[in-house]
């Protein structure tokens, strides 16, 4: 009972950093229809952001976090601004070219830069939680809490502020929402705000618990898209019970199915949902 | 509106490949002046993607000595004073890579000898490197032993040989915590067979086996859950190993999750980079391969500070490093004695000749002779974490593959 206790708790930490980084990938394609290969990347750059900050220049975990949040905020402005919206009305394939295409040049770009030495950001919460029998680091608790709390002020601000509802709007549909007079150009770009901001609050959140390298965002990518796949392509309480679902099938399934299969667990249970409901768990109404 | 968003967009484009192009191109060598009196050495590793770490320190181990050689004028061979340069393709860790590197390398440059870090790598150009026109020296930096099971006569293995390390480390670490093993190593080939060669050797001192549960190392990132399990069936030693960062985060969770036994590890992850990501304290009890810097052999400390010299003090000085740089050493003084920097047949048959007598700034560590498999036979030691210090552990030679008539 306590190992199936202790890999629930495992699998809540991994969770949330799933569904924090599903969210961000799921909110760009809801509204713009772009399948963000370059939200990995976003997470990456994230860690190394709150990396630097917490090591070169002192800055506390906290606080890091959040500058961390915000310039790669303003990364994602720029990237939709240069990237992405030259392609506006094309073909969605041009779209996934471009995300691939900024994928490469940020892990290029990364490992130039800082090498590809694999990094560790300390972090002040680096005790041990015993309760039990059960054990649990601080961080992993940390990381639960603030991907709740990230997620109850996703869900605050796109159903109670102006500029959340536009973005709702935008996303249900697009011509509707310009007919009313949304500007729908600058609800992309706080689309592409907020999903990066996303990616790098789960980067920086993850980072002290795995290692800071140009690749680790790779993974935790595939996962993503993975994720939204399964909770609905678009829908925002998909890729948070995506998120969950995923991390339980691997952990649990790995624990009682069979331990080679961990992995291939998760990819069977998209299966079975794309061949019962074709559309995701959450699929909204098109 | 159409046509100039498609315009911008294939700028971008554009760009991009051409940073790209800008970025890639400095994997070719520093300063390749293609004078006639400068020789090219080859090599192909993983310098981007998740092993580039190991690619690049194997890189900066062979430029070093590239460097040394060069600002000491060159290599007088055949009345002719050579320079050297090092050219290094990517082959991102797949063998087919290195087998097209490997014909890029011989074909455009030049190369007599190549240096391959990766055993994958070695199999596939073992194929190729014997025959016309692609013949050419393999510099191997690989621990798996099937490398030599070809008798490929114009290989030359580096580093020790990781079998003979199973036996000292299985009976450290019994003596010390108990008899249960639990598996938890990467899953890459050349962790299978290591866990091979651990599980056959711990059942021979009479210990126990638990289950396998091997996870890639590379692409795991939380290793909680798996160490949960393994930590389910009450082991007294863990075996671990893969990449020295991951190892440490796996060590991490399992004293995190209170486990009290020793590690034993494959001679892939390193102590000296471990202790970056986790404290000695949490690495107690662990045995697996000697750190470089203080290895046990006369040449260390002079070798160590020119290295120190040369990069300063904060990178850290691994095995990897080291003896690709004293292989690139050993390269170039058996051309000097083969009189040729093309006859690759007269180079390798100096090659025993050239480690007998190396000086002492290279003797890195102590070379007792080169094989007829062309390893390079060295005395070798492990470390055990003993109240936090590394006791080194003798490792002795074992049987080489010759005796015991593979």
């Amino acid at each position: 009972m306590s190992l199936f206790l202790q890999q629930v708790v495992n699998a809540v930490a991994l969770g949330s950093v799933y569904s924090l980084v599903a969210l961000g990938l799921t909110l760009v394609y809801g509204v713009l229809h772009i399948p963000n290969f370059a939200h990995g990347a976003l997470y990456m750059l994230g860690a190394y952001a709150t990396f630097f900050l917490v090591t070169a220049y002192g800055v506390h975990y906290v606080p890091a976090l959040a500058i961390s949040a915000a310039a790669i905020a303003l990364l994602g402005i720029a990237l939709e601004r240069v990237a992405f919206r030259p392609l506006e009305g094309r073909s969605p394939v041009h779209a996934m070219i471009v995300a691939l295409g900024v994928l490469l040049f940020f892990q290029g770009s990364a490992a130039a830069l800082w090498g590809a030495d694999f990094r560790r950001l300390p972090t002040p919460f680096d005790g041990v939680v015993s309760l039990g029998g059960l054990t649990i680091t601080e961080q992993r608790v940390i990381v639960i809490l603030a991907a709740v709390a990230t997620m109850i002020a996703l869900h605050v601000f796109l159903t109670r502020t102006l500029a959340g509802m536009a973005i709702e709007a935008t996303a249900q549909d697009r011509e509707g929402a310009r007919v009313v007079g949304i500007d729908t150009r600058r609800v992309a770009m706080l689309t592409f705000a907020i999903s990066a901001g996303l990616a790098a609050v789960a980067g920086s959140l993850v980072a002290p618990l795995v290692l800071v390298s140009p690749v680790m965002g790779e993974v935790v990518n595939l996962k993503a898209f993975a994720i939204i796949i399964l909770g609905g392509m678009g829908s925002i309480p998909g890729a948070i019970v995506g998120g969950y679902v995923l991390a339980l099938a691997e952990v649990l399934g790995g624990t009682y199915v069979a331990f080679a299969f961990s992995d291939v667990i998760g990819f069977a249970i998209l299966v079975l949902v794309l061949a019962i409901k074709p559309t995701g768990l959450f699929a909204k109404g098109v | 509106m159409q046509t100039r968003g498609a315009h911008r967009s294939l700028g971008w484009l554009l760009t991009t490949l051409l940073l790209f192009a800008a970025c890639s191109g400095q994997e070719n060598g520093h300063g390749a002046n293609p004078g006639s009196d400068v020789v090219n050495i080859g090599y192909s590793g993983p310098l981007s993607g998740g092993a580039a770490y190991y690619g690049r320190n194997v890189q900066s181990g062979l430029q070093m000595a590239v460097d040394e050689l060069n600002e000491a004028g060159g290599l007088e061979i055949a009345g002719r004073k050579i320079r050297f340069n090092l050219v290094s393709l990517d082959d991102q860790y797949l063998p087919n890579e290195t087998a097209t590197n490997a014909r890029r390398l011989v074909q455009q440059s030049r190369a007599a000898v190549i240096f391959v870090p990766h055993a994958g790598g070695v199999l596939a150009v073992q194929g190729m490197n014997t025959r016309d026109p692609f013949r050419f020296l393999l510099m191997a930096y690989t621990s798996e032993p099937r490398i030599l099971e070809s008798a490929n006569p114009l290989t030359v293995m580096i580093p020790p040989r990781y079998d003979h390390y199973a036996g000292p480390f299985v009976r450290t670490t019994q003596d010390r915590f108990g008899k249960r093993l639990g598996i938890l190593p990467t899953t890459t080939t050349y962790g299978r067979t290591w866990t091979e060669v651990v599980t056959r050797e711990w059942q021979a001192q009479g210990g126990t086996v638990g289950r396998n549960f091997g996870v890639d190392y590379n692409t795991t990132t939380d290793f909680s859950s798996v160490v949960t399990q393994v930590l389910a069936e009450k082991p007294d030693v863990l075996f671990l190993g893969g990449p020295s960062q991951p190892t440490a985060l796996v060590v991490r969770a399992a004293r995190e999750q209170g486990f009290r036994g020793g590690f034993l590890m494959m001679d892939q992850p390193k102590f000296e980079e471990m202790v970056t990501v986790v404290s000695l304290t949490e690495l107690e009890g662990s045995v697996g391969v000697h750190p470089q810097e203080t290895y046990p052999a006369s040449g260390v400390p002079l070798f160590v500070a020119n290295f120190r010299k040369r990069v300063g003090p904060a990178p850290v000085l691994v095995s990897e490093i080291a003896l690709n740089y004293q292989a690139v050493h050993i390269a170039a003084r058996a051309m000097a004695l083969a009189g040729t920097t093309s006859d690759v047949d007269a180079i390798r048959a100096r090659i025993p000749e050239v480690v007998s007598q190396l000086p002492p700034a290279i003797a890195i560590s102590d070379i007792r002779h080169v094989n007829e498999l062309g390893h390079i036979v060295r005395q070798v030691y492990g470390a055990h974490v003993l109240d936090g210090k590394y006791v080194p552990l003798p490792i002795p030679l074992g049987a080489e593959p010759t005796d015991t008539a593979r």
